[in-house]
Formats: C-alpha cells, structure tokens, sequence
C-alpha cells in the first residue's frame, strides 16, 4: 500500500509544477512526471514478491512470474505518452516563435 | 545551435558506439530477456540523440538525414506486415502465423519468426523516434531565422 501513496505524492509533484511553474517548457516535464507516475503505479498493480520476468525457460526452478498484462498496457501508454509529450513541444516552440518567450505570463492576446 | 563543450564531446565519443551496441544486444535477444524491439529501438534512438546534443545540429545534415530515416521507418513497417501476410502462405494459414522452424528454447537462433519481428520493429522505432526529434530541430532552427 506504501508504494502506491508514493506513487500518488509522485504524480502531486507533477501536479504541482502544472500550478506553479510559468515557463512552458517546466510545464511540460511535470506533465511527463505525471504520466510516469501513473505509469509506475500501473507497473505495481502486477509486481508478485520475489517473481522474475515472465518468459519461460527450461529449468527454471522459480517458477513465480509477475504479471505481464500491466507491462502490455504500460508500453502502449508510454508511446502515447511520447506522441503526446513531442506535440506539446512542437506547440511550445510555435509559441515561442509567435510571442519570443516561454513565459506563460507574457502569452496574453488570444489573437488569431 | 553549436555543440557543447569539449568534455560532453569526447565522453560522447566514448560511450556513443556502446549504447548502440547495447541497444542492438536488447533487440537481439528479445525473446530470450526482457526487452525487445520498441526498447531496443528506443535506446539506438537515444544514441543518435545524445550525438546530435552534444555536437550541435550543424555536424549533419539535417533535411537529408530527415528523410532517410522516415524513408527506413515506412520499408520497416511494411516489411514487418509482409512478414505477418506470409502467414496466410505457409503452415497453418492465419495472420502472424509463426512458420518458421521454432529451434531450442533458450537459444540465440530459435522462436521461428518473433527475433525477425523483434529487429524490423527496433529499426521501426528508433527511426520514428529519430524522425520526431529531427523534426522539432528543424522546426526550432527556421523559427530562429
């Protein structure tokens, strides 16, 4: 239960930064903290004491493996967290060419 | 954008061909460890990255290197769906059929058709990867002319 409050307190960093960083570019990393936090407490869900990575070999004398399902689904969601993430930058640097700042107080006009 | 300084070039120098090693030994033994081919491909990615970082976007050329590597992520996708057609042509005929002979469990050559999966999706991935971050460069230089 620890890991996942932890998990939380992760993604309230990533909160956090939203609120109160001003530079566009910080915006963004927190975004990317809050995406991995999700993504780790994902990966815990189908963590199993003392399990190993599950691909089976003759031999093996443990026979414990860890869930592979979250892991699937953790890296389809880290591509979608790459597309995401490279969109956003291309979005930061056509601000930055319209406006000459990554401060968010600066982009005021919500000119065409 | 010019390079950084002499430190992070040399150490770059250094460790650049061992990431990509390292990357090329993830792909390989993809059904044999953890890894495979998106982050096999991840990590080529993240070498041709820290080179272009480190010695600044003048070192290549860019607009060229650009389209070579969309051109390689298209051939690699296309050859990962011809691969999964040629299921419907030998063995049992289904989609993503594994006709290959399977070989021994646990060695390098074996698991029939999953390591030929394995190389042309990390070709796949570090070219897209290559080719997003190539873009934002060339985005970020014209918006600074």
């Amino acid at each position: 239960m620890t890991v996942f409050l932890l998990c939380f307190i992760l993604f309230l960093v990533g909160l956090y930064g939203v609120f109160t960083r001003r530079n566009l570019i910080k915006i963004v990393i927190s975004l990317s903290i809050m995406e991995f936090s999700i993504f780790l407490m994902l990966i815990l869900i189908g963590y199993i004491d003392n399990g190993i990575a599950p691909i089976v070999t003759p031999g093996d004398l443990n026979p414990i493996y860890v869930d592979p399902l979250p892991q699937a689904m953790v890296l389809t969601a880290i591509v979608i967290g790459l597309a995401t993430t490279s969109m956003l930058m291309a979005i930061a640097i056509r601000l930055y060419r319209k406006y000459k700042t990554f401060d968010i107080r600066e982009i005021k006009s919500l000119r065409g | 954008m010019e390079g950084m300084s002499i430190i992070v070039k040399k150490v770059t120098q250094l460790l650049c061909g061992i990431i990509f090693l390292y990357g090329i030994y993830i792909i390989s033994h993809g059904h044999l460890t953890p890894g495979g081919g998106f982050a096999g491909g991840a990590i080529i990615a993240g070498s041709f990255i820290l080179l272009i970082l480190a010695f600044g976007s003048d070192a290549l050329n860019l607009k060229k290197e650009v389209i070579e590597s969309s051109i390689t992520e298209s051939i690699a996708i296309l050859i990962v769906i011809l691969i999964a057609l040629a299921g419907f042509f030998f063995g049992i005929k289904v989609f993503f059929a594994n006709y290959l002979p399977r070989g021994i469990v646990g060695e390098l050559i074996s698991a029939g058709a999953i390591p030929l999966y394995n190389i042309f999706i990390g070709l796949e991935v570090a070219s897209a990867i290559l080719t997003i971050f190539l873009a934002l460069v060339i985005f970020k230089e014209e918006s600074q002319t």
